[in-house]
């Protein structure tokens, strides 16, 4: 009992926890636009982690945006220093999530005997899989340096490839990489310098 | 004698971090119109998320763990009742408080209720004979 009475600071102003509408519609306002600002400040580089996870941009889509909604229903009154992390924590939780379901999908897939002969419009499991190979697309937009280091991310193991693209694209330090993957920070550590060892076997020192 | 190396491979190994980072920061501005138009279609509704929870009152607010709450005291009130009267079963006295801590346990654990689905009748149904006098030899 006391220690949920220490949750509302003796200072504070009248919270929305008291029915008042009024006051938690301005609280709310003032979360939705910390909220949008956020979430518009990560959402490019979510996007590009849950791709080097997923290889798939609809599957990335579908990651970042459950992540995003799950932010804002579970830890919108959070203090916005620790949404970082939370999202990414998140982020990282469904991605795997969807990678374990595309596997079991696939092993299952691959056991049925009719395989093939239903409705075009089905999941495609051959179209969901890992590619090597970036689109099309890609291709006409990407520079060398971009599609080596993309291939290259994609051979990492799991928890390499996150602390990476964690690191070196969002900029996370070790102790937000570590809340974000769920691990300690020497994991984050050993996982950040094998991925390094890793890629510069295989790029070498490529140039940009 | 191997510090110059180590220092070398540092800065090296710096220079890799700092190329990858300008790729990677490269390839967010080469994200076309289609991701960022859907992008900002899954911030807006979870933003449109946090407005919508904020005009809902504070006690309609709380109602959102009412399931929660409800199997909580449930699950507390049979434990209680179960407490109170541990000889209204048929087992015999002296056991009632223990079997109504083990079947506490088998109810609230799951892999219990899994053991349970998996029972072989037949096995038992044998082992029960076996116990009965002047069946021990039947098989």
């Amino acid at each position: 009992m006391s220690g949920f009475a220490t949750l509302a600071p003796p200072y504070s102003m009248p919270s929305a926890s008291h029915g008042d509408v009024g006051v938690a519609d301005s609280s709310a306002q003032a979360r939705s636009r910390a909220l949008n600002q956020f979430l518009s400040g990560i959402e490019l580089k979510a996007f590009k982690i849950a791709q080097a996870g997923l290889r798939n941009e609809d599957d990335a889509l579908d990651a970042v945006q459950d992540a995003m909604l799950q932010l804002a229903r579970a830890y919108a009154d959070r203090p916005a220093e620790e949404w970082k992390p939370l999202f990414y924590r998140i982020l990282e939780n469904r991605i795997r999530d969807m990678q374990r379901r595309r596997t079991v999908r696939g092993r299952v897939i691959a056991w049925l005997p009719f395989r093939g002969d239903e409705d075009d419009e089905e999941m495609d499991p051959i179209a969901q899989a890992p590619s090597e190979e970036p689109s099309p697309s890609h291709k006409l937009e990407i520079d060398e340096a971009m599609v080596a280091l993309d291939t290259a991310i994609g051979t990492l193991p799991r928890r390499q490839q996150q602390v990476f693209m964690l690191r070196t694209l969002e900029g996370l330090d070790v102790a937000q990489t570590a809340v974000a993957m769920g691990c300690s920070e020497g994991s984050v550590k050993t996982h950040y310098f094998r991925a390094l060892q890793a890629l510069r076997a295989q790029l070498g020192s490529f140039r940009t | 004698m191997s510090a110059p190396s180590n220092s070398s491979d540092e800065t090296l190994r710096r220079e890799f971090e700092e190329r990858s980072s300008v790729v990677l920061a490269e390839s967010l501005t080469r994200i076309d119109s289609r991701i960022r138009s859907r992008l900002n279609q899954a911030r807006q509704a979870a933003v449109a998320e946090v407005a919508r929870s904020g005009k809902r009152p504070g006690f309609l607010r709380s109602f959102v763990l009412m399931p929660t709450a409800g199997a909580i005291a449930a699950a507390a009130l049979v434990a209680m009742v179960l407490w109170q009267h541990p000889h209204s079963g048929s087992g015999a006295v002296g056991e009632g408080s223990a079997m109504t801590a083990e079947d506490l346990d088998l109810v609230a654990d799951g892999e219990g209720l899994d053991l349970m689905e998996d029972l072989d009748g037949s096995f038992y149904e044998w082992a029960a004979d076996q116990s009965e006098p002047g069946t021990e030899t039947s098989t």
